[in-house]
């Protein structure tokens, strides 16, 4: 396994689990809170790893800003899911047309990037999203 | 905004629902999220990004504030106090979960892949929530399930 995949699918777990841990927060308080309590949690990973990296001076400013731009691209993207949902949108409709945000990284990607996919890994994008709208799709009711 | 009108109503909006529009800001949001943490991973390491991720964050982190300061919903202290941990863990986990994103990009990995598979995270929520808070799994999430590790391999080829 190429090594920047096992990163990935390392991060596929973590925010897998997240969606667990996400659900029981907003089963006890709002999402507002669930969503400022994650922020603080943010803050303090990164005061840790400030101990192991510092920024060092000489960063390139396409570089310092695209990555504060992810910080508040990814943040307002959580609130504006809140609000959708909050909107009156039905959780599965919603969460289903959201998971289709790779397909537009994909497209920036090859245009801006100059990423280029084989025909193979055109079909996995694909399915990975087809996966994604399916996997978010509420399941049958509990068990009594 | 929910549309409670009668069938009957003689005018309809023609603006889209809200719970549309904001759907959409937020594939616009993320979809973008991707494309910038890779200009920025061609720059710098995993935790340089987090560090400088988390400083975009907080003029989001002090609105949110405000808002629940303002509107501070009425949750019993008991209730708080388990909402908070799991938010809190949430946040470290979606943190631990970033610097794994970051580390794929700088170590190669193209947007254009590492987007769709990172995108496949529900697959591990749905087979956590099917055994720790005992929901189950319909048809349509067992394809789902299947169709992620098809993906998953081919995008690694």
């Amino acid at each position: 396994m190429q090594l920047w995949l096992g990163f990935a699918v390392l991060a596929l777990v973590f925010w897998g689990i997240t969606g667990v841990t996400q659900k029981l927060s907003t089963n006890a308080i709002s999402s507002e809170r669930s969503f400022l309590w994650f922020c603080w949690a943010m803050v303090a990973l990164s005061a840790v790893v400030l101990l192991v990296a510092r920024p060092h001076a000489g960063l390139a400013t396409i570089v310092v800003v695209s990555s504060i731009a992810g910080g508040a691209l990814n943040g307002l993207g959580a609130w504006t899911s809140f609000r959708a949902l909050e909107s009156g949108g039905k959780a599965s409709i919603v969460i289903s047309l959201i998971s289709l945000y790779p397909l537009l990284t994909v497209l920036l990607a090859v245009i801006f990037l100059g990423e280029r996919l084989t025909w193979l890994q055109t079909a996995g994008a694909c399915l990975a999203i087809a996966a994604a709208i399916l996997l978010s799709l509420e399941g049958p009711p509990k068990e009594a | 905004m929910t549309t409670t009108e009668t069938p009957s109503t003689p005018t309809k909006s023609r603006l889209p629902a809200a719970w549309l529009l904001w759907s959409l800001a937020t594939i616009v949001l993320w979809g973008t999220w991707g494309l910038v943490s890779k200009v920025a991973s061609d720059g710098v390491d995993a935790y340089v990004n987090q560090l400088l991720y988390t400083v975009g964050l907080a003029p989001l982190m002090a609105f949110v504030g405000w808002t629940v300061w303002k509107r501070s919903p009425k949750e019993s202290p008991t209730a708080r106090k388990r909402g908070v941990f799991w938010a809190f863990l949430t946040g470290i986990l979606g943190g631990l979960g970033n610097l794994a994103f970051f580390e794929a990009l700088v170590k190669g990995g193209k947007a254009s892949i590492v987007a769709p598979v990172t995108a496949l995270f529900p697959m591990v929520t749905v087979l956590l929530a099917m055994i720790f808070l005992k929901e189950r799994l319909g048809r349509v999430q067992w394809i789902g399930l299947a169709l992620a590790f098809v993906a998953i391999y081919l995008l690694s080829m």
